[in-house]
């Protein structure tokens, strides 16, 4: 009985609470950058704000989005990405990304990468996110 | 009679259509040659040192994380495609538009980092003075935006520019622009084969 409990909390735990999934990077050469790429989930009725990305990696790491102006592409930085809830976001090519610069060393396909994601509610989620 | 001239005159305009619409343009490059700087730091003329050969020439900067990476990619699977299928006699260039922070063994790593090699790709750096003439022809701009300066003082900026490939054929004449980033690799490629009459 108390298995079946425990069971059924974790379950349930499980399925409401906010998930990081898809995650990936591309290659970057020590001293240059890269753009880390995820899809967070968000089941839970609050929304969630991710602040904040650290990683051994690189001590430089901002939210950004990638935007067309006329026929001029650029990219700036954002303060913080919001996951409604019910919701999903996805960063993804030419969208929201998290641009990682000044890279410690080089990281090369097939590498995995270690970030720590920190959500205002959530608090911090430890991702692997592989290099391809 | 009046129905044969009509059929020839819209014959004509199809065809015209058809013609403009596989290759609109045809920029006459080598009016001008441009001299720039490899990935080895060797001086080479662009397009001269292309001429004869189908170029695919993409326009990047190495601290760009998104955009020029997804570009840079589109060229990479391109000519992997292409050499797949047997098909050489295509050079792939990558221009610099940022010469103030991209230099020769930069873009040297930013290629080996990616995977590329050397047979058929160069990475083209030269001054702003210099490069800036080549970007004006073929209508690419590149724009510094927002700046800021690391924990060590040094400066940060990013660029906005033309999300841009073109192809240029063997007589050194650009006749189409994709965009880089979202380029149908389908079109680039059956480009590239109706240009070589692969």
């Amino acid at each position: 009985m108390i298995t079946l409990f425990a069971f059924l909390i974790l379950f349930y735990s499980q399925g409401n609470i906010l998930q990081v999934k898809n995650q990936w990077l591309r290659p970057g050469a020590k001293g240059m950058g890269t753009a880390l790429y995820f899809e967070v989930e968000n089941p839970t009725d609050k929304p969630d704000t991710l602040y904040k990305i650290t990683s051994d990696i690189s001590s430089m790491i901002q939210l950004h989005e990638t935007y067309a102006k006329d026929e001029l592409m650029g990219m700036r930085e954002v303060g913080e990405f919001v996951i409604e809830p019910e919701s999903s976001l996805e960063l993804k090519p030419g969208g929201y990304h998290i641009m990682v610069m000044k890279l410690k060393r080089d990281i090369k396909k097939s590498d995995e990468i270690e970030f720590k994601l920190h959500f205002k509610n959530a608090g911090s989620i430890i991702i692997r996110a592989k290099v391809k | 009679m009046k129905l044969f001239i009509y059929s020839i005159t819209v014959s004509a305009v199809l065809i015209l259509i058809g013609c403009q619409s596989e290759f609109p343009l045809n920029k006459d490059l080598t009016k001008q040659n441009y001299n720039f700087f490899n990935q080895d730091s060797v001086e080479i003329s662009f397009p001269g040192i292309n001429l004869g050969r189908i170029t695919v020439i993409g326009f990047i900067y190495t601290h760009c994380p998104d955009i020029c990476p997804m570009t840079t990619h589109n060229m990479f699977l391109t000519d992997q495609r292409l050499n797949k299928d047997g098909i050489e006699n295509v050079n792939f260039v990558l221009l610099t538009f940022d010469p103030d922070r991209d230099y020769p063994s930069m873009l040297k790593k930013f290629a080996q980092i990616r995977d590329i090699e050397f047979d058929n790709w160069s990475l083209l750096w030269n001054t702003k003075q210099n490069t800036n003439p080549l970007l004006k022809r073929l209508d690419i701009l590149a724009i510094p935006t927002d700046s800021s300066y690391t924990d060590n003082g040094e400066l940060n900026y990013y660029v906005m520019h033309t999300d841009r490939i073109s192809l240029i054929d063997q007589k050194g004449h650009l006749r189409k622009n994709y965009m880089g980033s979202t380029v149908n690799l389908d079109e680039l490629y059956n480009d590239i084969k109706t240009l070589g009459k692969y």
